[in-house]
This record gives structure tokens, C-alpha cells and sequence, in this order.
């Protein structure tokens, strides 16, 4: 019982990155009709991004030394007093680290910003009021395009970057079973379910969310009333790239940066199809439960098996619901 | 009031509109009318921006708006509705309405902010006037809060024009209003459109098929066949011209 708990709170963790990475592919479906599958490597960008301003600004030989490390003289009083592997400790490393994990992640957000924009302006933009296939097919350009170019700036070389929030590991008892967590998973996840409820909040409420809901509703329309539909579409590249930027830090801090980043946006298409392309709510519930499904297979059948049986089961869903979960019935499929 | 001069469009090869140019009079309801593939709703969309015309001018007030994105135009007090039903079928009747009241959505969360406040409230106040003001002339009231799927036809069009009239337009345009009605829904939908006219002074452009509404309600009548203006006047001048005459019914007649 304990490690089932476990394991499905880890899927917990998990769910909410693929919900994050999600709320940019359904965003830039609902304002455009088009389903973007450079998502991925639009997130890896970002890494690349955070990595740059996280790690390779900092080293630099013009930068401040504070920047790097930033170890004040009680900072270091009071690490010295401190054993080993106490989570205080834990705290300390990450404060010294905490100029440029900031510095690391307006870079990224800022140049993620700008990235999408221009993919926007460049090639979605020309091509608007042309059949949405031609546009489906340029983000398809795009993976060749963009992988290409981070393997050219930044080298295919596997690098480390340094976590968002302090790594202390937490222990706790929940239902009579020990729970063992690390503190950075789980601010991960919370920083994820704020920018996903935010984002959810911003639709339903604000002018901006009417008309991405009118845009995505009937383009001519909501045009002809006074809705600036390529305004739409940028703010929807923008949205996208961001959390994408945030998206593509957090991965980084887990398993290391590298071009193939950018394949995490395709398991991440198959959670959007389980959960509705142009729905929210759909695509949350489906990322906490591919999520969790993944965990519980790791801790069932083995590592190998945890990419295959989560799939499988998106598989099914789409075949008893091809609009999945909570999709509207046209949604295209693709 | 709107104004086309000279305007020309193709797609390829085919020549949808040559040379069309007329003035909508003021407070008044112009028709376009023409047989199928005429290019009345080329026109239409390159008066409502949607199509650049390779040559020619739109005209609105007396400034040139040929170049202007359709959300700019919707600003300038255009509004139109379409052929097919063009709802947000997501959303209830009064959702539909306060969207057409809501015509410069482009406001952000930072504008929102400096806004916050009294000018805000009276705002807020004027625009719930004009959507309750809409709903009450079309006599929507017992369905504002109905979703759009479950409305006849007929009255999903009523909503269209509802949507139309709250962005408080001074040129509207219609595209086949009662395309699809039957007898007493055409009727019921001339009398709002001739109501709008009469309390609101709105300047009216439509497109129709019924020739026994368009004579019935207009002021003056632009024929279009194969992209050409054959003809222009009042309902009487038009019926009486020759080259409409032909185009409607053959040559041989």
C-alpha cells in the first residue's frame, strides 16, 4: 500500500510538467486551429535558454562573481556549522544559487517570448487565411529547422543546469505509509498548477480569454467584430513559448538538457489527443493520468514498459472517444 | 456614408468583381442583389476586409479604409453577419449579444488596470443598456440564457443580427438574411431590419435572394452579373432595366 501511495503522487509530479507543456500546445490549437508539433522543441529552446543564462552567462569571464556563486559572509558562517546532508544546508546551496537560476529563467522566458513571436510573424502569419493543414505542415519544417539549429549553437553534448527550488528531500507519513519526496519536484509541480490555473483563469475571465474563445470559436467572425485575430495569434505564440520557456527549465533540472528534449513534446501530443485538443480541463485530467499511469508501470513491470502501456491506454481512449475526453465533437483529428 | 469606387478582385483567373462602384445612401437600406456567382459576397467581403481588391476604394465617412484589417473597420462603427450562420456556439444568446457590445475587446489585463475605476462602472452600465435595449427591440428576452444549438433557425439568425446591432454600428451589413426562411420568419425578419432603420438611423447594405423583399424594403438597388454592375437605381428603375431583365431571366426574354 505504501508504495503505490508513492509511486502515484511521483505520477502526481510528473502529470503536472505534461499539463504545463500541454496548456501551449491546446493554446496555440484553440487561437489557431493549428496543431503545433515543434511544441517540443520549441520547450527545448527554452532549456537551451535557461542552460545559457543559468549556467553558461554566469561563467563568463566579464560576469560578476556574485553571479555564480553568490556566498555572503554569513551565508557561509552559517553553512560551516551545518552536517552534511541537513536540509538547511540544502537551503543554503540553493540561495547561493539563486542570482542565476533568476537571471537564467527571465532569459529564458524573454528570449523563449521573442522565439515564438517570431515563428508567428514569420511563418504563421503570411500563411493565415490559407488552409490550416499548410501551417501544420510548417510546424512539422519547424522540429528539422529548430533541432538543427540547437545542435549548431549549443553542441549535442548532454549538460546540467541548476534546479529552480532547494533539492532537500521531505519525508512525511500519509495513510500509515512513509512518503519520501524531493523538495524540487515538488515546487515543480506547484510553480506548473499556478501557471495552468492562471492560464485556465485568464480564458474564462479576462477580455483577452473572450477572445481567444471567440477566435477559436469562428475566425471571420469574432474578425468582422472588432477582435484582432493576428493579435490573438501572437498572444497565443507567446503564451505557448513561455510556458513552454518554464516547461523546458524544469526538464532540464530533471534529467539534464540535450536536442532530444524536443521528442517530450510528442508523448505530450498524445496526452492533448486523450484529453481534447481544444479543452483545458480534458488535457489536465489526461496529463495527471498518463502521469500517474507511468509510475505505477515503472513500479510494476520495469522502466521499459513505462513508455509503452500509458500510450496504450491513450490509444483506447481515442478509439471509444476520438474527440477525446473533453473535446468538442468536430475537433479534428489527426 | 460607405462609398466603392472602381473596385476589382479575381481569384486566378476568374474576374470576381470589375469595376463595381456605388454609394449606400445615408439611413437608408441598399441592396445587392444578382444571380448566383455574381459576386455579391466578393463584395461584401472586400467592403468588410476580409478581400484586397486589386483596385478600386472603399470609402467610410469620407476617409479611405481600402487597406484596413477587419477588426480596424469594426472600430469604425462596420458590422456585418454571414451567409451560414456565424454564432460562437459555445455560448448562451445574452453571451453572443455582449460580445457584439464588447467591439474593442483589444483592451489588456494593464489597461484593465489603469481603467479600473468610475469610468470603468459607466461603461460597464452603457454597455449593459445597449445589450438589454437589443434584446428587448428583437424580442430575445425569453431566450437570452438559451444556448445557441437549441434555436430554430429562424430565430439563431435573430440572434446574428442581435450580435450585429450591439456593436453599435452605423453601417451594417447583412448577407442574406433570410436565406433559408420560411414565409412568416422572412416576414418577422424584415420588420426588425426595417425597425432597425427607422428608431436607429442605421445605414443598411444587404445581400438577398428574395426579390420580393428587397423590392419591398429598399431604397436603391445594385445589380451585379459576372462581376459587373449591370445596373443601379431604385427598386422601380431596376425592375424595368433591360440588361437585369436578361440577366435574370435569359437573353431570350
Amino acid at each position: 500500500m505504501g508504495q503505490i501511495l508513492q509511486f502515484a503522487i511521483n505520477g502526481l509530479m510528473s502529470g503536472a510538467i505534461y499539463a504545463l507543456i500541454a496548456v501551449g500546445l491546446v493554446s496555440v490549437f484553440k487561437a489557431t486551429r493549428v496543431v503545433n508539433f515543434a511544441h517540443g522543441y520549441l520547450i527545448m529552446f527554452g532549456a537551451y535558454f535557461y542552460f545559457t543564462f543559468a549556467v553558461l552567462v554566469p561563467q563568463a569571464a566579464w560576469a560578476p562573481e556574485w553571479l555564480q556563486s553568490w556566498r555572503p559572509e554569513w551565508m557561509l558562517a552559517m553553512r560551516a556549522d551545518l552536517p552534511m546532508f541537513s536540509p538547511m544546508a540544502a537551503v543554503l546551496d540553493w540561495l547561493a544559487n539563486l542570482p542565476r537560476i533568476v537571471l537564467g529563467l527571465i532569459g529564458a522566458l524573454v528570449c523563449n517570448a521573442l522565439l515564438g513571436l517570431l515563428i508567428e510573424r514569420v511563418l504563421m502569419r503570411p500563411l493565415m487565411g490559407q488552409s490550416v493543414f499548410a501551417m501544420i505542415m510548417l510546424t512539422v519544417g519547424l522540429i528539422s529547422i529548430l533541432s538543427g539549429a540547437a545542435q549548431l549553437i549549443w553542441t549535442s553534448d548532454a549538460e546540467f543546469v541548476p534546479s529552480l527550488a532547494p533539492n532537500t528531500p521531505i519525508r512525511f507519513e500519509l495513510f500509515g505509509s512513509m512518503i519520501f519526496l524531493f523538495g524540487a519536484d515538488l515546487a515543480n509541480m506547484v510553480i506548473a498548477l499556478l501557471i495552468f490555473g492562471g492560464i485556465v483563469l485568464m480564458v474564462r475571465y479576462t477580455k483577452s480569454g473572450i477572445a481567444i474563445r471567440a477566435t477559436a470559436e469562428d475566425q471571420s467572425t469574432a474578425y468582422s467584430m472588432g477582435i484582432s485575430v493576428p493579435r490573438v495569434f501572437s498572444r497565443a505564440w507567446v503564451l505557448a513559448s513561455t510556458t513552454g520557456a518554464v516547461a523546458g527549465a524544469i526538464l532540464a533540472t530533471r534529467n539534464g538538457i540535450s536536442p532530444s528534449l524536443g521528442l517530450f513534446g510528442f508523448s505530450v501530443l498524445a496526452i492533448v489527443l486523450m484529453g481534447g485538443l481544444d479543452s483545458y480541463l480534458g488535457v489536465f485530467v489526461a496529463a495527471m493520468v498518463v502521469g500517474v499511469l507511468e509510475a505505477l508501470t515503472q513500479w510494476q513491470f520495469g522502466g521499459e514498459w513505462a513508455g509503452i502501456v500509458p500510450y496504450v491506454a491513450v490509444l483506447l481512449v481515442i478509439l471509444v472517444r476520438p474527440y477525446g475526453l473533453f473535446g468538442s465533437k468536430e475537433i479534428e483529428r489527426i | 456614408m460607405l462609398s466603392v469606387r472602381d473596385l476589382h478582385l479575381s481569384f486566378g483567373g476568374i474576374k470576381a468583381l470589375q469595376g463595381v462602384g456605388f454609394d449606400a445612401v445615408p439611413g437608408e437600406i441598399t441592396a445587392i442583389i444578382g444571380p448566383n456567382g455574381a459576386g455579391k459576397t466578393s463584395l461584401f467581403n472586400a467592403i468588410s476586409g476580409f478581400y484586397r481588391p486589386e483596385r478600386g476604394k472603399v470609402m467610410f465617412d469620407g476617409q479611405e479604409i481600402t487597406g484596413l484589417r477587419p477588426d480596424k473597420r469594426a472600430a469604425l462603427g462596420m458590422a456585418r453577419t454571414f451567409q451560414n450562420i456565424a454564432l460562437f456556439r459555445g455560448m448562451s444568446v445574452l453571451d453572443n449579444i455582449k460580445l457584439g457590445a464588447h467591439t474593442r475587446l483589444n483592451a489588456g489585463v494593464f489597461d484593465a488596470l489603469r481603467y479600473f475605476g468610475r469610468a470603468q462602472a459607466e461603461e460597464l452600465a452603457l454597455r449593459a443598456d445597449i445589450e438589454n435595449r437589443v434584446i428587448e427591440f428583437l424580442e430575445l428576452d425569453l431566450i437570452r440564457k438559451a444556448p445557441i444549438t437549441a434555436l430554430p433557425y429562424g430565430l439563431q439568425k435573430r440572434v446574428e443580427l442581435g450580435r450585429a446591432l450591439a456593436m453599435r454600428p452605423r453601417l451594417l451589413m447583412l448577407d442574406e438574411p433570410v436565406a433559408g426562411m420560411n414565409r412568416e420568419e422572412t416576414e418577422d425578419m424584415a420588420r426588425f431590419i426595417l425597425d432597425v432603420q427607422e428608431e436607429f438611423g442605421t445605414t443598411i447594405l444587404l445581400v438577398e435572394h428574395d426579390m420580393h423583399l428587397v423590392m419591398d424594403i429598399c431604397t436603391k438597388v445594385v445589380v451585379l452579373n459576372f462581376g459587373q454592375q449591370i445596373a443601379s437605381g431604385t427598386p422601380d428603375e431596376v425592375r424595368r432595366d433591360r440588361g437585369v431583365i436578361e440577366a435574370y431571366l435569359g437573353a431570350a426574354a
